[in-house]
């Protein structure tokens, strides 16, 4: 997927405005994977809404410590996000190759049942995944996450305070 | 998961110098995590060096408005080579963790150990060309 671009970049502005800028794009294109994530066949938009997230998280590692504390609190979030979606891309990639091989095999191979039974082991678990991503994003609905991100995206820390990146 | 090492940034400093100092580190860092990624005895190597990998990228691509055209296009290029080479020995390396143990999976086991088998010949092919990606962003940082 590729990544929306970010417009009023200056590299002799300061870091924080810029941040800022980059963040604001990174989320809203995070967001807008709802309403179309939340059918669980949507295997491309979850996997797009991966990708989103990993770019946000990303961003914040790097400038999180620009803006105001829940800047810190939102990537901790996003990463929890990003793992549950790539254990279901995981699960997305997993199911239909063991079912290929599975049909690749004759009939009366030893392993078609085990292979039969570990297909369904991995969508139960891929099913179990998405119900946890749901919550999460209902969480996230209802802690405000998105207001409060792009409230603390325009706070600054004190100037001249050094600061560390996230770790 | 190795955790990103910490870069001294201010957020009045310019964008140009975090980007600077950002990627020096980001670049740093993907060459400690390259010790023994092809020993696949120790699957958690090749998973440090890719995110080293992703976290370079990313750096890269926040930044790309302070480098060099030019430059910074073919790094990311050689940059997003190597992930992909990662990406194609941590992919089977984590099915095969999540099969450890279990029954009457033979048939799939051996054919994920065939696609791990192949993805450590590209990441070693991609590895011997890694050097000039090294220098490549010793240049970029430097300009």
């Amino acid at each position: 997927m590729k990544a929306r671009k970010v417009k009023g970049l200056d590299c002799g502005a300061p870091l924080g405005d810029n941040a800022e800028r980059i963040v604001a794009v990174r989320l809203g294109e995070l967001c807008s994977f709802a309403p179309r994530v939340l059918d669980p066949a949507e295997v491309e938009g979850l996997h797009d809404m991966r990708i989103a997230a990993k770019r946000l998280r990303y961003v914040l590692e790097v400038t999180e410590s620009c803006f105001g504390p829940y800047a810190r609190e939102a990537r901790k979030r996003v990463k929890e996000l990003q793992d549950l979606l790539g254990e279901i891309h995981d699960c997305d990639v997993l199911v239909p190759k063991v079912l290929r091989v599975r049909a690749e095999l004759e009939p009366g191979h030893p392993d078609r049942p085990g292979l039969r039974a570990l297909a369904a082991d991995r969508a139960a678990r891929r099913a179990t995944l998405f119900a946890d991503f749901l919550d999460l994003w209902q969480q996230l609905g209802r802690d405000g996450f998105r207001a409060r991100l792009e409230s603390a995206i325009r706070e600054r820390p004190g100037a001249g305070t050094t600061v560390g990146t996230a770790s | 998961m190795a955790k990103a090492a910490p870069v001294e940034l201010r957020p009045e400093m310019t964008f140009a110098e975090a980007a600077q100092r950002t990627v020096a580190v980001r670049a740093r860092e993907l060459w400690e995590h390259s010790e023994g990624v092809l020993d696949t005895g120790d699957i958690e190597r090749v998973h440090d060096m890719r995110v080293a990998t992703r976290r370079l990228r990313a750096v890269l691509e926040i930044f790309a408005p302070c480098f060099p055209r030019k430059e910074h296009k073919a790094a990311l290029r050689e940059v997003k080579r190597l992930a992909d080479a990662l990406g194609a020995r941590r992919d089977p390396d984590v099915q095969l963790e999540a099969l450890a143990g279990r029954d009457g999976v033979g048939a799939f086991v051996d054919r994920v150990l065939d696609e791990q088998r192949a993805g450590n010949d590209a990441l070693a092919g991609a590895l011997r060309h890694a050097e000039g990606l090294r220098e490549r962003l010793d240049r970029l940082v430097a300009a």
